[in-house]
């Protein structure tokens, strides 16, 4: 029986800063649509959907008198993030047989 | 980047992750400014103190290391900026960080202990163990950024603090500490910076 992939997680921005924020402590916005050449807009609601599930958490500050949001994967996004990895594996192993 | 692709499979989901991850891979966030401040702050305060005490017999030699308390100021002012640039923190920056701070906290303790513990003749005694202590933060360091000067660094120091304990003119015993700032933080640090810079 497949495990079905997180609809939250099999999305391709929703990914890639999970998978970001899965390899570092926290990090900050900028840092995230560096990494993942995203338009400010788009990550901006991307972020918010994956904080709204409880996945990442958010901390707005100031810093040197400008807001700054640093992102951080919360334990709910690690388990997230494992059970969607071993659901691709499922799914890879079914395809090589 | 896309946010909803209706073509993305599983094969790709890994590819992203992978990618990804290797994105977020640390860097040389260390430009070894630490390893040369401290390096040569300490090479020149055990040089003095080994003046003071070997060519003017000096009773309060020791005070040389009050300086560092201004260098630990500059450090924090140093740090604090550090860290305000810093758009990403990764785990080895917050073990290595961890490390460190065990360090600074053993040296102290040290410091008092040593003073509480051994009636008079401590200075006899503190070269060889504030060198084995001196070894661990730098090898650990070099372990986590798999860094091979500070891990030779780190058991160079080790390998100080045996051979000190065999010099019995303990003013002499001070001169080691000058060597294994070179052979652990100034030269270390010297490559460090290269290769930050070169990355």
């Amino acid at each position: 029986m497949f495990q079905e992939l997180d609809p939250i997680l099999h999305s391709q921005l929703r990914l890639a800063i999970m998978s970001l924020l899965i390899s570092v402590k926290e990090a900050e916005f900028t840092f995230i649509k560096e990494k993942t050449n995203a338009t400010a807009g788009n990550l901006s609601v991307q972020v918010q959907k994956l904080k709204e599930v409880g996945y990442i958490e958010v901390i707005k500050e100031f810093k040197d008198n400008y807001p700054n949001t640093t992102c951080k994967i919360t334990k709910q996004g690690i388990a997230a993030f494992e059970d969607y990895v071993k659901a691709l594996q499922q799914y890879l192993q079914m395809g090589q047989k | 980047m896309d946010n909803n692709n209706p073509d993305f499979d599983p094969q790709q989901s890994l590819q992203l992750i992978e990618s990804m991850i290797n994105r977020a891979k640390d860097k040389f966030a260390e430009g070894g400014f630490m390893y040369l401040l401290w390096g040569w702050a300490v090479f020149f305060l055990s040089l003095t103190q080994f003046v003071l005490l070997h060519f003017f017999q000096y009773t309060y030699h020791y005070i040389v290391w009050m300086f560092c308390w201004v260098i630990v100021i500059y450090q924090l002012v140093h740090m604090r900026k550090k860290y305000r640039k810093q758009k990403v923190r990764t785990y080895t920056d917050y073990i290595i960080g961890y490390i460190w701070l065990t360090f600074v906290v053993l040296i102290f303790l040290l410091g008092f202990l040593i003073g509480r513990l051994t009636s008079g003749e401590y200075y006899t005694h503190i070269v060889p163990i504030v060198l084995a202590l001196y070894g661990m933060p730098i090898f650990l360091t070099g372990i986590i950024m798999r860094f091979k000067p500070l891990i030779i660094g780190g058991i160079g120091c080790w390998l100080l603090c045996v051979i000190t304990t065999f010099i019995i003119n303990y003013d002499y015993q001070f001169l080691m500490i000058p060597l294994a700032m070179l052979i652990a933080w100034i030269i270390p640090g010297y490559l460090l910076r290269a290769k930050y810079k070169s990355q």
